[in-house]
């Protein structure tokens, strides 16, 4: 478990030592600033419903772009040799860079706290709605830095491992939208994989155990899959 | 100390070592020679457990590389081909994040990364980025990373490419001072390297071991093995030719009225040699047992299939 936090401060220090971590905080800001005017203008309401369908998307792009580095540049640099070489568990290393990814997200999120402090400023927001909604968006990212991470997984090609990151995770998001373009058997069937579904409870204000464990699933899904990937590639 | 039993390690249907065998004894500083792409790096990512042998058994510090492969992590320091840097991070930052990783942590942590810093001529460098620093320097704190947790064995892949003559000769001291307390293997393809610093080599082409031993044995296997040089004024090649003793005689040069003398022979013919040039009245100014070198003995047993 020590490890796990070692390995976590050191990605985290990496992140703040490059322009990465700032690049994506500003961004994430400015669009979520961006969202939640044009949501509370467009609508009127004092909701934070726009804001926040509009950032789950945001991190269907941005979260694979976090997370493209960790296992690529690893091995680029022949770093993974140094830390499959150290007597850490494989687990340890998969785990501390999904908490590390993780937390920069968390990170973003804090910063888009303003916006519910200014509705209740102006207005009386439902706070278990801006709750749940958050807790969503905390799902959603958890989901997709694993989802991202086992994409870097796959190559030593960093821009390579987020475009796979992002042709892994849209059809998660396209199956939400699949009524449109399926057979209705089909979309019926295709449905409960989506993101969009499960995320929307949550910004409804509705807590669903099928919803958290969705998300949770799909976590442990991609962090076991990236785990046997970098197994298996010790074999090629 | 290090022990590898029939390994044999294939990518697919590429075959990159086959049935290689060696113990190296506690304390021992050895050799891995072999040209580029022999299998030198295959074999010490298997001795680190970063690599599943395909078959085969090796056996680190007394325990099994892939039965208890942590256990092997613990005690081997590691040197990958080019140092595992992260170009973001100080020394400092580096090398503790290193010593956390091995399990020091506190003050115990600080001390470790000190005296790794000052072993390996470091010392007052923390704050450095590792992406800028130079080859040489990058080489060190390859090194202290490896030598962190004062490991029984130290795998070292090619531990002074890239380094120039004064940091070779810093590195190499460094490697020299750990003999009789560590166990040291350490590739190269710079035979003067494995002179300066191994009793004792490995050789592996193609995947295969094909010699191993002392230095010494090792020259013995170059085609035309040992020979004397003789450099004479007043003698000429038949006459050193008729000796009994001598097999072969190969002119070698002249200097004035000094001829250089390359002699092949069963039996030390030395004492011959010098009584024929008095019974001669010839001057001898070179009389000399010389060893064939290490290059001859490593292009023909490389070369040899």
């Amino acid at each position: 478990m020590s490890a796990v936090w070692t390995l976590w401060k050191k990605e985290l220090r990496i992140y703040f030592l490059s322009p990465l971590a700032y690049v994506f905080l500003s961004a994430f800001l400015f669009l979520a600033g961006l969202f939640f005017y044009l949501g509370v203008t467009l609508t009127g309401e004092a909701s934070l419903r726009v804001l926040l369908g509009n950032l789950a998307i945001t991190q269907l792009f941005v979260l694979p772009m976090l997370t493209m580095r960790h296992f690529a540049e690893e091995r680029r640099l022949g770093t993974l040799e140094l830390l499959m070489t150290a007597p850490v568990s494989l687990g340890a290393i998969v785990l501390g860079k999904w908490l590390a990814s993780l937390t920069l997200c968390l990170l973003m999120f804090l910063g888009t706290l303003v916006f519910p402090a200014v509705l209740a400023y102006y207005g009386d927001p439902d706070w278990g709605v801006v709750f749940t909604s958050y807790l969503g968006l905390v799902g959603v990212a958890a989901a997709f830095c694993a989802a991202g991470l086992f994409a870097s997984s796959l190559t030593d090609d960093q821009v390579a491992a987020g475009l796979v990151g992002i042709v892994l995770l849209l059809p998660f998001w396209l199956v939400g939208r699949a009524e449109a373009l399926l057979p209705e058997e089909w979309a019926d069937t295709l449905r409960p994989l989506s993101v969009l579904v499960h995320l929307d409870s949550f910004n409804r204000g509705v807590l669903d155990s099928a919803d958290i464990f969705y998300f949770i699933a799909f976590t442990v899904i991609f962090l076991f899959l990236t785990y046997r990937s970098l197994e298996s590639r010790r074999w090629r | 100390m290090i022990e590898a039993i029939a390994l044999t390690k294939s990518y697919g249907p590429r075959v990159a070592l086959n049935n290689v065998s060696f113990t190296i004894g506690q304390g021992e500083i050895v050799g891995f020679l072999g040209p580029n792409g022999a299998g030198k790096t295959t074999t010490m990512r298997i001795l680190t457990g970063f690599l599943p042998a395909t078959g085969g058994d090796a056996r680190v510090a007394g325990f099994d590389v892939f039965e208890s492969p942590m256990e092997v992590k613990r005690r081997v320091g590691y040197l990958p081909e080019s140092p595992p840097l992260y170009p973001e991070l100080s020394v400092g930052d580096y090398l503790g994040f290193i010593a956390e990783l091995r399990g020091y942590t506190g003050r115990t942590r600080h001390q470790r990364t000190g005296a790794v810093m000052e072993r390996v001529g470091l010392a007052g460098w923390e704050r450095r980025i590792l992406g800028s620093l130079s080859k040489g320097y990058r080489q060190r704190v390859g090194l202290a990373q490896a030598l962190l947790h004062d490991p029984p064995v130290l795998i070292l892949d090619e531990p002074t490419s890239g380094l120039d003559p004064a940091q070779l000769v810093g590195i190499r001291d460094l490697v020299k001072s750990l003999a009789g307390t560590h166990t040291v293997i350490l590739s190269t393809h710079i035979l003067s390297e494995v002179e300066a610093l191994c009793p004792r080599a490995l050789v592996i082409t193609k995947g295969q071991l094909v010699a191993q031993g002392s230095l010494d044995e090792l020259r013995a296997m170059a085609p035309r093995g040992d020979w004397y040089l003789v450099e004479v004024d007043g003698l000429d090649g038949p006459r050193l030719g008729a000796l009994p003793q001598v097999d072969l005689v190969e002119p070698l040069g002249a200097d004035g009225s000094w001829r250089t003398f390359r002699l092949n022979a069963r039996i030390d013919p030395r004492p011959a040699v010098a009584d024929l040039a008095r019974e001669a009245g010839a001057r001898v100014r070179t009389l000399e047992h010389r060893l064939p070198t290490l290059e001859e003995a490593f292009v023909s047993i490389v070369g040899r299939e």
